[in-house]
């Protein structure tokens, strides 16, 4: 026995609808009838015996109950709908009608109502993650790290994409609306859920860490005083914060595995924070040398 | 809203064929479809966008039937700013149909 169902991954953009009713008409016609429609994938089930022709229609609906009846008063089966507002029509094909007989928008202004929703939503959206992207570029120019750049780049791609994809949409004659390789979404997506992920991954691994010490007076000075060991684990921008008050110059260092010194201050007083360091993959300490009553806080992200 | 917007086909026709009488989705696009002898056709998405927001503009209200003996069903009914709507655009379009006459 042939196989009687098959799951389809395959996915459309908003403005390839009619490209998705076509694949799913000629489906059909080949006997796999679209049972279940979803964003990413797509159920069919075989049978050679029927042939239906199937619409799409974008709309949030208030009441289903009537949106379905009045869909299927004129020989409509409501096939399902997807999570994003998506729904799945399908009709018994008759072939000695015209296929102008399965359209569900049979007037322009209707058919535009339907794009400029979709227009829409994409370009709210598109606005969001613009703002989100103009939040973490501006992080970026104040404190530039791989993490936030990423994010930021991720953003400004998907919010490019809606807005160009709601000016395609809105636009009924567009050229793109027919345009679109099978590959592009399956890879815009997987580019978003590659940055998102590795944006995370390389916060979490950032060292992170937040000292502070004091004493009223010392009795014998301290040299190298080995204040904290940190493992920076990729190349990046790091930065240090430094709190100093003390009678007399404290020294505070950062050195790497060598040994030798990618930062040192010494000051009685000294507060600034955001210290850039660039440093290299590597083990890395901070030292601290004093010779009297000190307080001193020391912190990197 | 301006008292003569142009009323699109499928909104005109369906305030038309509910003058008579309230109707269902299909009973209108039956009605129209006779009444134009086929020139115009409401598919469902169209009458979906049309009614919801005839609906919202309140030319027509949803009503249940209540006919003994035959399963409830939704209707449309015209309401009077419906009526008021429909008698604007017929006048509109005998005003155009005139000038063109004229010209």
């Amino acid at each position: 026995m042939s196989k009687q169902s098959k799951r389809v991954f395959r996915m459309y953009a908003a403005w390839n609808y009619q490209k998705e009713i076509d694949d799913l008409n000629s489906a059909s016609d080949k006997g796999w009838q679209l049972v279940k429609a979803g964003v990413f994938s797509c159920k069919f089930k075989k049978n050679n015996n029927l042939r239906y022709r199937y619409q799409i229609d974008y709309n949030s609906i208030t009441d289903m109950g009537r949106y379905i009846e009045t869909f299927r008063e004129q020989g409509w089966e409501y096939v399902n709908s997807t999570f994003n507002g998506w729904h799945y029509f399908r009709k018994l094909y008759d072939p000695s009608q015209p296929e102008e007989a399965y359209e569900i928008f049979t007037d322009r202004q209707s058919l535009e109502e339907m794009n400029r929703r979709w227009a829409r939503f994409a370009f709210i959206l598109g606005a969001i993650e613009g703002l989100m992207a103009l939040a973490e570029g501006i992080w970026c120019i104040d404190k530039p790290r791989m993490p936030s750049l990423i994010l930021a780049l991720m953003c400004v791609l998907v919010s490019a994409f809606l807005i160009r994809g709601g000016l395609i949409m809105r636009n009924p004659d567009s050229a793109h609306r027919r345009k679109g390789s099978a590959a592009f979404l399956p890879v815009l997506l997987g580019t978003v859920v590659i940055c998102g992920t590795l944006s995370c991954v390389l916060m979490i691994m950032r060292p992170n860490f937040s000292m502070a010490s004091q004493a009223d007076s010392v009795s014998t000075p301290m040299v190298d005083n080995r204040f904290i060991d940190f493992e920076v684990r990729y190349p990046d921008n790091y930065y240090l914060d430094v709190d100093i008050d003390a009678e007399a110059p404290v020294t505070i260092s950062v050195l790497n595995a060598e040994g030798n010194m990618v930062y040192t201050v010494t000051e009685k007083s000294f507060h600034e924070n955001g210290i850039r360091l660039w440093l290299p993959a590597g083990k890395y300490w901070v030292s601290s040398s004093y010779e009297s009553g000190y307080e001193i806080k020391c912190s990197l992200d | 809203m301006k008292k003569n917007e142009p009323m699109s086909e499928s909104y005109y026709y369906i305030l038309l064929c509910l003058a008579k009488g309230a109707n269902h989705g299909y009973g209108i696009m039956r009605m129209t479809e006779n009444l134009s002898d086929g020139e115009v056709t409401i598919g469902s998405g169209t009458m979906y966008g049309a009614t919801s927001n005839m609906m919202k503009k309140g030319w027509i209200c949803e009503i249940m039937s209540n006919e003994a003996g035959l399963e409830r069903r939704r209707l449309y009914q015209i309401t009077e700013s419906g009526r008021d709507a429909l008698s604007a655009e017929i006048a509109r379009l005998k005003r155009m149909l005139k000038n063109a006459e004229e010209v």
